[in-house]
């Protein structure tokens, strides 16, 4: 045998030589360019006007604070971020909660729900502006048509276009909250339940003292994935909407696309995307903190 | 009394499935139905259910004059080369961060996180303006390059949930038999984790396949993979959805068919990755 420290040492090569190129890879595709971002962001770069370039220090950090489209779309964050994950986690555990008790054909359901999943969203937007919400041939129009709700402009009406991407990114994603949750419903033992249904708990305690707690680690999980996608969600908003009527669904990564692509004001747009990182991060870390407290 | 409540339940239940199975699928098979309607019949009120199918729309997208078909291999090439490289990448590292002791372990492991994190508008600024100066715009490298961002931190925290599912002892004893590391990984590790290679691979190609902002911003005339040339249907020809859908249902083809062949796999995928995985950190 060879001494138990060169092993220790010929395993610590091994990883180093199997990380490598991952980590290689990641720093120079990820980080150098975030490095670059920052340098950016504090730069003025116009590409319309190239002769105006140079540095500028916080100029478009203060810039900011009295713009008001990117307040605009910093609430709009928010209230796209925290209603598309509520709604999904909400509706995906009820319907799993549903689908749980039928005995029979749970399978075709979850081939059902893989559909919304498996396409990508600019389809997605693409299909719901034309099919679903056009005025007068889409499916929703037609349906509120013949209720006699009358026909709306569901994506030309600043209100209404709001909820209508919450609605395009809630039907995409809930199938997953759906689907993860329903897989860990199923692995609940049963027992536990018989022992509580002796005991005369009703089907309220029953959830609240037994399901719940069992899936917290699911439902916490789910919700940090959701809120990743909601915070980095673009194209079904684009493919839908373009962040219009006016800014009327511009979240804050529509924001700085439009800021950076549509009117080549490279170094404003890159401060707004480091402020998307920033709220990134700190939404992370908040809750891996709350999951850590948690479990 | 008791066996007709339990039917009525049943039945109730039912109800609302379907319902559901309705809502999540109708849009997709209503585009199919569409797909085959003339543009008059798709803008007829009340919509046409019963109607004289054509192909037309078929015809036109694939040999007329709005082919998809270079569009569909731009999305084959970059996202190919994307999960080929990622997979190439991920499995080793996965394998250390499941299974290796070495110093920084943590820290590599939360670092391969953080990268999964990053929000894409923030990437694709400096990935713009770097592959413009070196004239990479509109290549199948920078693409490729900047698809690895999202995939690889996925592909490895996915590859380490199932690798962490093989026994300890089945690696002790090819390395107490003196495999070597490098072979007892080959010939006993990767033979275990074969399935999960599989799922990875198949979600890492998904995503590459429905990327839409980095192709729309680094793409040009030569590399327009399929979800850019579907966002251009719309904005060139203002009405003409039926041939919209029928090139998306050729494009979505292939994660159609995945999602409905690799079901079981892509919810034990989801669940691995999600409850699993990420549960135990």
């Amino acid at each position: 045998m060879r001494p138990a420290l060169t092993l220790a040492a010929q395993e610590r090569r091994f990883a180093l030589a199997l990380l490598a190129p991952a980590l290689l890879a990641l720093l120079l595709v990820t980080t150098v360019p975030l490095v670059y971002l920052a340098w950016n962001s504090l730069n003025r770069i116009d590409l319309g006007m190239p002769w105006m370039s140079g540095f500028a220090g916080l100029d478009n950090y203060a810039q900011m604070g009295s713009d008001p489209r990117f307040w605009n779309s910093l609430w709009l964050t928010l209230v796209y971020t925290a209603s598309t994950v509520v709604l999904q986690v909400l509706i995906g555990l009820g319907l799993a909660l549903l689908v749980l008790q039928i005995p029979k054909g749970q399978g075709v359901l979850r081939v059902g729900a893989i559909l919304p999943i498996v396409l990508a969203p600019v389809v997605v937007g693409l299909f719901w502006r034309t099919l679903v919400l056009a005025p007068d041939v889409g499916l929703v129009d037609v349906a509120t048509r013949a209720l006699g709700l009358g026909s709306h402009n569901w994506l030309g009406d600043p209100q209404l276009a709001l909820i209508s991407v919450i609605a395009i990114h809630t039907w995409q994603w809930t199938p997953f909250a759906f689907l993860v949750l329903l897989a860990t419903l199923s692995t609940l033992p049963g027992d536990i339940y018989e022992a509580a249904r002796l005991d005369r708990a009703g089907a309220w305690q029953r959830f609240r003292h037994i399901t719940l707690p069992l899936i917290r680690p699911a439902v916490v999980m789910v919700v940090i994935l959701r809120t990743m996608t909601a915070l980095s969600a673009f194209a079904a908003i684009f493919a839908a909407t373009g962040g219009g009527p006016g800014s009327a669904t511009e979240i804050l990564n529509l924001y700085a696309y439009r800021t950076s692509f549509t009117e080549l004001n490279i170094g404003y747009g890159s401060s707004l995307a480091m402020v998307l990182l920033g709220i990134t991060m700190a939404v992370s870390w908040l809750m891996f903190r709350l999951r850590k407290a948690r479990s | 009394m008791n066996g007709r409540n339990k039917a009525l339940r049943h039945a109730a239940l039912w109800a609302v499935a379907l319902l559901l199975l309705a809502v999540w699928a109708f849009p997709v098979l209503w585009g199919l139905l569409t797909s085959f309607k003339t543009e008059r019949d798709v803008l007829a009120y009340p919509p046409k259910v019963f109607f004289t199918p054509t192909l037309d729309n078929y015809r036109e997208v694939i040999s007329g004059g709005s082919s998809i078909l270079p569009n569909l291999w731009s999305s084959l090439v970059v996202s190919g080369w994307a999960t080929f490289l990622t997979m190439l990448f991920a499995v080793p590292a996965a394998y250390a961060l499941a299974r290796l002791r070495y110093p920084g372990k943590r820290a590599s492991g939360f670092y391969v996180l953080a990268t999964q994190m990053l929000p894409p508008v923030g990437l694709i600024i400096p990935f713009y303006l770097v592959l413009q100066k070196i004239g990479g715009l509109d290549s199948y490298s920078g693409l490729t390059a900047i698809y690895l961002t999202f995939s690889l931190p996925f592909a490895v925290w996915l590859m380490v949930s199932y690798f962490e599912d093989i026994p300890y002892e089945m690696e002790e004893a090819a390395l107490l038999d003196r495999a070597g590391r490098l072979r007892t990984l080959w010939y006993v590790i990767l033979p275990q984790v074969r399935g999960g290679i599989a799922v990875t691979t198949i979600f890492v190609f998904l995503n590459a396949w429905n990327e839409f902002l980095f192709a729309v911003v680094l793409g040009g005339n030569k590399v327009r993979p399929v979800t850019v040339a579907m966002y251009n249907f719309i904005s060139l020809e203002q009405t003409q959805w039926a041939r919209l859908a029928a090139g998306a249902m050729l494009a979505m083809a292939p994660v159609i068919l995945i999602g409905l062949f690799a079901q079981r796999h892509i919810v034990k995928g989801l669940t691995v990755g999600a409850v699993k995985g990420g549960g135990r950190r």
